[in-house]
């Protein structure tokens, strides 16, 4: 049951690194396999990391591949943020149009918000760039932000989540 | 194919064809969905689907930067506009070849020259292609003689138009100074050119048009004609290839004067030339050029066995065409119905809703494009158009034959549809007689009411 075909997840890694996932979790049995790559939502991960949809940084992180676990494993896969983790009730802040996602206001400049940030209905917490024209994207609520789905530099979808915040009230 | 990556920036049934195309070619693909068009066929057959914006599609399907941005991101090199949608736009054209991923049409250059009628006008004139009378006239003076000088009736037509819109008819001489000056603001506010020129206006016309490609290199190749006289307010409803009533002369100068234009313009890509055919007087007259693949070209593909949408890829890759005119040949005949979730009873109300049931007739030489499936929900931000029914035959009379079966076990319930409507028209005398001309529709409609 620990076997694992290295060659197999070769081809697998490979196989993924022609698709724009971030995230890809494997279950068979009592095998688990997850790869995940553009640093996530870790804040430790740099900002400058990395931009460009064929950068093949599948990053393998925890737990380590290849990962055997039970299939019951806690879901210590969870990105591990600051502060209060984000739940349902936390207001979901989505991108208004497809783009690409920028978190600081210029490259190398500190992001507009870090998880644990406080924020009010106009503080601005990204930028959405289509052909060279800036979107600003405003939290829209005061609260905390709790969540940051996406990665500086990817592409987002309409409607895709971006920012989760715990408004005020429930703070 | 390796290598390529197509962007569909469309919807519906020719997402599927375009998707299957590429799929066939090996060629990867990723689709530009609306956030009303997650569920679609479409979006199940392509590699990948990106959501460009919501259902809405002036900020969705129509948002040129969008779209671009959404190709360049996602890594592909070419993009393919469909019909309808930004497919004439040249400005989507330019701003793909300012990023480097190739339009799957015409150059942003010929797009302008087929988008102003007035333009292809003076081409075809100039080439010897045959035209109706007509032209310019900036003032109403001058349209007023030359209304004199063409006789009525005539049609004023806007510059920027096409497939219908932006047209007036004048009777007589009393109406053309209210007819001038509203067609003018129309188009002005329609297509932000109010230009309008007039032509003598042909009563009885069968629609005529020919598939054209050519490719980079100079060759250019015309794959016969279809007949689309079926229409209601301009929109087809029933095309045909070949064009039964032509005669063998006239089929002659049709081609020819296609190609011709596809000469002159040196043309790259699919594209249709249409002509009206005025019966009495066996007349052809040029209209316009459709510088994009078109709803009707399974019909073509039927009778002369290429894959347009194929050629048409492989085209914008820079390929050679695989074939010449000499190889060219049409057998057999072709109808195409489209069904659309549009009630004919209620004045063509679209009807959109849950497609509880959708059974294409499994029958011989029928083949259906649609992008519908069972437990599909028609949307009703978008045209009504469900699918395409294409029904081949050895000769006329035998794919009308095959047509009128096919939509007798065609069966669709939840929206309502034109198929009383199709079964109809195809059962029609006039139809299976080939009398019909682009006005017969609207006098059967008006009958089927009164009678």
């Amino acid at each position: 049951m620990m076997d694992i075909d290295f060659e197999e997840l070769a081809i697998f890694v490979e196989t993924l690194e022609n698709t724009d996932f971030t995230h890809f979790l494997y279950e068979k049995g009592d095998v688990r396999i997850e790869v995940r790559r553009g640093g996530g939502d870790v804040p430790a991960m740099p900002a400058s990391s990395p931009a460009s949809a064929s950068a093949p940084a599948a990053v393998v992180s925890d737990p380590p591949v290849p990962a055997t676990a039970p299939a019951a494993a806690p879901a210590s896969a969870a990105p591990s943020r600051v502060g209060a983790a984000p739940t349902e009730d936390d207001i979901v802040v989505a991108a208004p149009l497809l783009g690409t996602v920028y978190l600081a206001p210029k490259p190398g400049e500190a992001r507009f918000v870090e998880v644990g940030a406080t924020v009010a209905p106009e503080s601005s917490l990204c930028i959405v760039e289509v052909m060279k024209l800036m979107n600003t994207v405003h939290a829209g609520t005061a609260g905390i932000v709790t969540a940051i789905h996406v990665t500086d530099g990817q592409l987002v979808e309409h409607g895709q989540p971006l920012f989760s915040i715990r408004a005020d009230a429930a703070a | 194919m390796t290598g390529h990556r197509v962007f569909v920036a469309n919807r519906g049934e020719i997402a599927v064809r375009i998707l299957d195309a590429c799929a066939r070619l090996g060629v990867e693909t990723v689709l530009g969905a609306s956030a009303a068009d997650t569920d679609t066929l479409g979006a199940r057959r392509a590699d990948r689907t990106v959501v460009i914006g919501p259902a809405r599609s002036t900020d969705s399907y129509l948002s040129i930067p969008t779209v671009v941005h959404a190709a360049i991101a996602t890594g592909c090199t070419a993009l393919h506009p469909g019909y309808g949608f930004l497919s004439e736009q040249p400005e989507l054209a330019r701003l793909c070849a300012e990023n480097g991923i190739i339009f799957i049409g015409p150059t942003a250059e010929q797009l302008e020259a087929l988008g102003d009628k007035l333009r292809a006008r003076e081409l075809a004139a100039s080439l010897g292609v045959p035209l109706a009378h007509g032209g310019e006239a900036d003032t109403l003076a001058e349209a007023n003689a030359l209304a004199e000088q063409i006789g009525y009736p005539v049609l004023i037509k806007a510059a920027h138009g096409g497939g219908g819109r932006g047209m007036k008819l004048v009777e007589a001489a009393d109406e053309l100074e209210h007819a001038w000056s509203v067609a003018s603001s129309e188009a002005e506010s329609a297509f932000g050119d109010g230009t309008v020129f007039l032509e003598s206006y042909i009563r009885d016309a069968k629609h005529i048009e020919v598939q054209i490609l050519g490719d980079a290199h100079g060759h250019r190749v015309h794959l016969g004609e279809r007949e689309c006289s079926v229409q209601r307010r301009y929109q087809k409803v029933i095309e045909e290839a070949p064009c039964a009533a032509l005669s063998a002369e006239n089929r002659r100068l049709l081609h020819e004067s296609a190609l011709r234009i596809a000469d002159a313009l040196d043309y790259v890509s699919l594209g249709t030339v249409e002509f009206l055919y005025d019966v009495d007087r066996e007349r052809l007259s040029f209209l316009e050029v459709n510088p994009r693949v078109q709803v009707e070209h399974p019909v073509t593909e039927a009778v002369t066995g290429v894959d347009l949408v194929r050629e048409q890829l492989l085209i914008a890759f820079g390929e050679p065409l695989s074939f010449e005119q000499a190889d060219v040949t049409v057998s057999g005949h072709a109808i195409e119905c489209r069904i659309t979730a549009q009630d004919p009873d209620a004045d063509f109300q679209p009807s959109p809703g849950r497609v509880t049931r959708w059974r294409p007739p499994a029958t011989g030489g029928i083949r259906v494009d649609s992008h519908i499936y069972e437990g599909y929900l028609f949307p009703p931000y978008y045209d009504a158009l469900m699918g395409k029914l294409i029904a081949f035959g050895a000769d006329r009379a035998a794919a009308v034959e095959q047509v009128q079966r096919a939509l007798d076990r065609f069966e669709i319930a939840g929206p309502r549809t034109n198929l009383p409507l199709l079964q109809a028209i195809t059962a029609h005398p006039d139809f299976t007689a080939n009398t019909v001309t682009t006005h017969w529709l609207e006098g059967m409609l008006k009958e089927a009411v009164h009678g």
